[in-house]
């Protein structure tokens, strides 16, 4: 039990699973679809812009084989409309929505499309379109802040305004940020925050904090606790009913 | 009768000592009226003594005189080999301009004859005198005379409209009167009060009510010394030309094209207007006496006015150089309230060679809106009269005599008189362009623009610099060259770089073809195209070059310059041509359609087979679409793109007769368009990979220009239904009916392919692979009405006897879902069907 970390993920971590997301690639060669471990790629085959996962994009990138789209989110546009939605005072309390979810397949049929190999099956938080050009231009993604770092650092020629959409990113991120630990000031042993459409980088900033908080209110409140479970299992004893001791429990963890 | 020679030539030597300002004098002093014939070719003038005189046009020679009797000439119309010649003794003489000798007493009057009008087509001349009636006189037959009544005192000038059939009488109680000739008893039609002066009769002040030459309207002084134009129409006021003279207006004409517009004024003064804008384009201030009547020469840039002290002035290069232009350019419009400006400046003088085309795409010409404009007012015209356009001036439209014939003689037909002014109708013909080229837009345009890559040229004013850069960076390199022949055109594919140029005074038309790479040492060559040809479009395969020429040839070559074939395209003037391997398409202008713009033909054919497959089809387009690009397919069916955005393929086209145009993808109802927001548009690349390729150009622009936008692509759609509804159910449903058709083209595409070429083995693969992609569509829409109910089970069971799949496996699915979603009764029928099948039992509707 040395390991350092703190549970959860590092941002490191986050950033390496970030880079399973597809990004929109215009190549400037030629390239046969790959056989990877995640699943083929697409060939690649110029002027045709093809879909590729970010690592492999970024490779390409490096060795001036391809350009990077980037997705529509990820533009001045797009960042300040939802700059406008964090910031507005009616919508202050939330975090702007994340990106809708693909509609619902239709009736299968069949089972050729279903656990073949060559289809890669994005489950979420992983959305297909997330952040290729086909992604919606007024939601962020879940690894909205990984994928704008990265595209900004190694493909900020493919940008129209690399500079205005650095600053939106930052922009936004504090807002989200202050947002979050707003949000704390409420935590109690039992309250909650609704998380909804924060992204995996502000959950991983935040968790180790959060984490800890909770754990230390939940030892704190431990000798009422514990009585409490006395109480509980007594009842059990004499036959009532105590079945919420489970439910206590799951209520207490993160 | 013949004609005499019409001298339109002339050295410009001539004009430089005509403009010196300096007046003829014709007849003693006193009022002078001139009249140019209808050819242009003399000049009449009469005056207060008893002499004609008869200028011929462009001579310094002293001219001919007639000798008459009479004195105090006031009126004098020319027609072609005569004119008319009215004086104070009230009698209206005919005189011969063959002979310049007397030829008949034409009409008699008690009083002073004050105007003569001669009708366009010269059968007809209104007769203004002092007496209160106006008559109208047959020019070939004295005993047909109308006369004109209807007004209360008497007529101080008369007018002819260009359509021979209305006469606009001014009479001297400051009304004016329109008159219908067209039928056997002339017919008041409306009277305009407010509109000119009261005049005494013999007043220098003019009220002529003087016809735009299109006809649908005419202007007239007013009291405030303005020009007002009154619309034929519906006689209600339009623009004015107003501000241009401190005296009463005394003479006025419009140029023969109508673009222009002279007027005299009682304060020594001549004024230039342009019709368009109503701006006074200049004002001469050289003007020693009133200006009594002005004529235009029918062609040249001439200008001729007598004045009141009997001189005669030509005026040569009268319209100012840089105006001189809108003498030129085909009729014009009258200027009416709530007309589209058309824009006579720059776009009817075509831009010098190597300066790009200035409509690439469009219809070239000056007067779009007119053509539309004068068809429209003819049909909404109150009498009808007009219905018949006398577009030649060959009198086919003019007034019955007594007897109800026409006249005999008018099939020798005069010259038009101002041959390219009025109702010159020419069919429009869609201009020759190059798909995926630019216009010039500041020094640099695109040549070529396609999957490959692209071809770019910059002016450097004594050359052009040529660019062409590839997607693929690994598969070809970049090049740059210095382009002396200013190449206009260009193709790039995977094996080479096709150019031509317009012939120059150092070079005929050339096909410059480089091959991307090769195992010798030089293969980049230039094939010259005989003196005068030029090239109208290009086009490269991967296995020919073709060329459509200004000849009307299409020349085909192979890769290495050695020329295939050479034919003459039926359909010319040509428009452009694409290829894709073997196979050839050409397009040119083909017969005039309903609207007046020719339609354009199609024709299809293999060059290595010699096969052809569609001869001189249609290229489906409606009325007002213009074709915008026309390129092959990656799977080589080829795809047209029009104006409204429209993206069609060719279905069928291996088997003639048999090609239609399916539309693929309608831009207009693009989801994002929808909001309503965007105003963009998209210019065709390349469909490939079943998606169609395009550039996105945003505010209002019509063409890619650098740096190199993006490629964007969207997939078909065919407009099959409405866009997009709330509900998500019925889009659903729509969306399935979409792919169904969608799919079911595809399918047929890829079969017409695998049975009329040497197909491949992944190709034939393709076949029942789509043919799979079609029923599970049906499946999917046979699931989609089971959800909607029992009562849909018509409808579903109709779906499943669709299914292409004669294996029974897909009704056997279609039975399954049937199941799931309870429908037994369903299921059972799709049983029957698959058992009927399978036994080989097929329903009489079903062959």
């Amino acid at each position: 039990m040395a390991l350092p970390l703190p549970p959860g993920l590092t941002a490191s971590e986050v950033g390496f699973l970030c880079e399973m997301e597809l990004v929109t690639v215009i190549p400037r060669q030629r390239l046969e679809g790959l056989e990877l471990l995640g699943g083929p790629t697409q060939p690649l085959n110029p002027p045709f812009p093809t879909p590729l996962p970010l690592w492999l994009a970024l490779l390409l990138k490096k060795q001036k084989r391809a350009n990077i789209n980037p997705p529509a989110w990820l533009s001045v546009d797009g960042l300040s409309h939802i700059h406008d939605f964090e910031t507005d005072t009616r919508t202050a309390e939330v975090f702007s929505p994340s990106q809708a979810l693909p509609p619902p397949a239709g009736v299968r049929h069949g089972y050729e499309d279903y656990l073949s190999s060559d289809v890669i099956d994005f489950a979420p938080p992983f959305l297909a379109n997330s952040s290729t050009t086909g992604a919606q231009a007024d939601a962020l993604p879940y690894h909205w802040l990984e994928v704008g770092h990265l595209l900004l650092t190694h493909a900020a020629d493919d940008f129209d305004d690399p500079e205005g959409v650095r600053r939106l990113l930052r922009d936004l991120r504090e807002v989200r940020m202050s947002k979050l630990r707003k949000g704390f000031k409420v935590l109690d042993a039992g309250a909650g925050v609704k998380l909804n459409g924060v992204g995996g980088m502000e959950i991983a900033e935040v968790r180790g904090f959060v984490g800890g908080m909770v754990d230390g209110l939940r030892k704190i409140n431990r000798s009422r606790e514990e009585s409490r479970r006395e109480r509980e299992a007594e009842d059990r004893e004499n036959g009532l009913g105590g079945s919420s001791y489970q439910d206590d429990e799951d209520d207490m963890q993160l | 009768m013949s004609q005499p020679h019409v001298q339109r030539t002339f050295l410009t030597s001539d004009y430089t000592m005509a403009s010196r300002l300096r007046g003829r004098p014709a007849h003693a002093p006193g009022p002078t009226y001139c009249s140019y014939s209808n050819n242009g070719s003399k000049l009449v003038t009469v005056g207060s003594n008893s002499l004609l005189r008869v200028f011929p046009h462009n001579s310094d020679d002293e001219p001919p005189v007639i000798d008459v009797w009479t004195d105090n000439h006031f009126a004098v119309a020319a027609a072609n080999d005569f004119f008319l010649v009215g004086s104070e003794d009230g009698s209206v003489t005919k005189y011969s301009l063959l002979t310049n000798s007397l030829e008949e007493i034409l009409i008699r009057c008690t009083l002073p004859i004050r105007d003569i009008a001669l009708s366009p087509d010269s059968q007809w001349a209104a007769v203004a005198s002092d007496e209160i009636e106006v008559k109208v006189v047959s020019t070939k037959d004295m005993t047909q005379v109308f006369y004109l009544r209807e007004h209360p005192r008497s007529a101080k000038n008369v007018s002819f409209d260009v359509n021979n059939s209305t006469v606009a009488v001014s009479c001297t109680d400051g009304l004016i009167y329109i008159y219908s000739i067209s039928s056997e008893q002339p017919q008041l039609l409306k009277r305009i009060d407010g509109l000119i002066k009261i005049l005494e009769n013999d007043a220098d002040a003019s009220a002529r009510a003087i016809w735009h030459p299109d006809g649908r309207a005419f202007a007239a002084p007013t009291a405030t010394r303005d020009l007002q134009v009154v619309a034929r129409a519906d006689w209600k006021l339009q623009k004015a030309f107003k501000g241009g003279h401190r005296g009463d207006i005394t003479a006025a004409a419009w140029s023969p094209n109508g673009a222009l517009l002279a007027t005299a004024g009682a304060d020594k003064s001549l004024v230039l207007w342009e019709t368009r804008s109503q701006k006074i384009i200049k004002s001469f201030d050289d003007i020693q006496d009133v200006i009594l009547c002005l004529q235009w020469h029918p062609t040249d840039n001439v200008l001729s006015y007598t004045n009141t002290n009997g001189e005669l002035f030509m005026r040569a290069e009268v319209v100012p150089g840089e105006h001189a232009k809108l003498l030129k350019v085909a009729l014009q419009p009258a200027p009416m309230n709530g007309d589209p400006l058309s824009d006579v400046s720059g776009n009817a003088i075509r831009a010098p060679p190597g300066h790009g085309k200035p409509g690439v795409n469009g219809w070239d010409g000056p007067s779009e809106n007119d053509y539309v404009d004068s068809l429209l007012d003819d049909a909404m015209s109150q009498d009808g009269a007009d219905f018949i356009e006398d577009d030649d001036g060959a009198g086919y439209a003019e007034a019955p005599n007594r007897n109800g014939k026409r006249i005999a003689n008018s099939i020798e037909g005069p010259i038009a008189k101002r041959p390219a002014a009025y109702s010159v109708w020419q069919p429009r013909v869609h201009e020759a362009f190059q798909p995926g080229s630019t216009p010039w837009k500041g020094n640099r345009r695109y040549l070529c623009l396609n999957l490959t890559g692209f071809v770019w040229t910059v002016d450097q004013e004594t050359h052009n610099t040529v660019t062409v850069e590839f997607y693929d960076r690994q598969e070809h390199r970049d090049f740059h060259f210095t382009d002396p022949y200013l190449y206009d055109k260009a193709c790039l594919n995977e094996k080479g770089t096709l150019f031509s140029c317009p012939p120059s005074a150092q070079h005929p038309a050339v096909i410059y073809y480089r091959p991307h790479e090769s195992w010798t040492s030089r293969t980049d060559w230039r094939i010259n195209m005989p003196a005068g040809e030029k090239i109208t479009s290009i086009s490269l395969s991967d296995s020919c070059i073709v060329a459509t020429t200004t000849a009307g040839y299409v020349r085909i070559y192979s890769l290495y310059g050695l020329p295939l074939k050479m034919y003459r395209q039926k359909s010319t003037p040509a428009v452009t041509c694409a290829s894709w391997r073997d196979y050839v398409m050409t397009i040119g202008n083909g017969p005039v359609g309903g609207d007046g713009s020719t339609r354009l033909l199609y024709t299809i054919e293999n060059v290595k087979r010699d096969e052809t497959y569609q001869s001189e089809d249609i290229l489906a387009l409606p009325d007002g679409f213009e074709l915008k690009s026309v390129f092959f397919s990656d799977k080589g069916d080829p795809c047209i793109y029009d104006s409204e955005g429209v993206l069609l393929i060719l279905q069928h086209w291996r088997t003639p007769g048999q090609a239609k145009w399916v539309p693929l993808l309608d831009t207009r109802t693009l989801d994002r368009l929808a909001s309503g927001k965007k105003e963009e548009s998209y210019w065709p690349v390349a469909v490939a990979n079943n998606k169609f390729h395009c550039i996105i150009l945003k505010g209002g622009e019509a063409y890619p220009y650098f740096p190199r936008p993006l490629l964007s692509d969207f997939d078909f759609r065919i407009p099959i239904s409405a866009p997009e509804d709330d509900d998500a159910e019925l889009t659903h449903g729509n969306q399935l009916e979409e792919q169904f058709v969608r799919k079911a083209l595809e399918h047929s595409l890829q079969l017409d392919l695998v049975e009329n070429t040497n197909a491949t083995h992944a190709q034939k693969q393709e076949v029942p692979v789509l043919e799979r992609e079609v029923d599970k569509v049906l499946l999917q829409l046979l699931a989609n009405e089971c959800r909607e109910g029992e009562e849909r089970g018509m409808k579903a069971l109709e779906i499943a006897t669709l299914m292409r799949d004669r294996t029974g496996k897909m009704l056997e699915a279609a039975g399954k879902v049937a199941q799931r979603f309870q429908r037994d009764v369903l299921a059972e029928k799709i049983l029957e069907v698959a058992e009927r099948r399978l036994v080989g039992i097929v329903d009489d509707d079903d062959v």
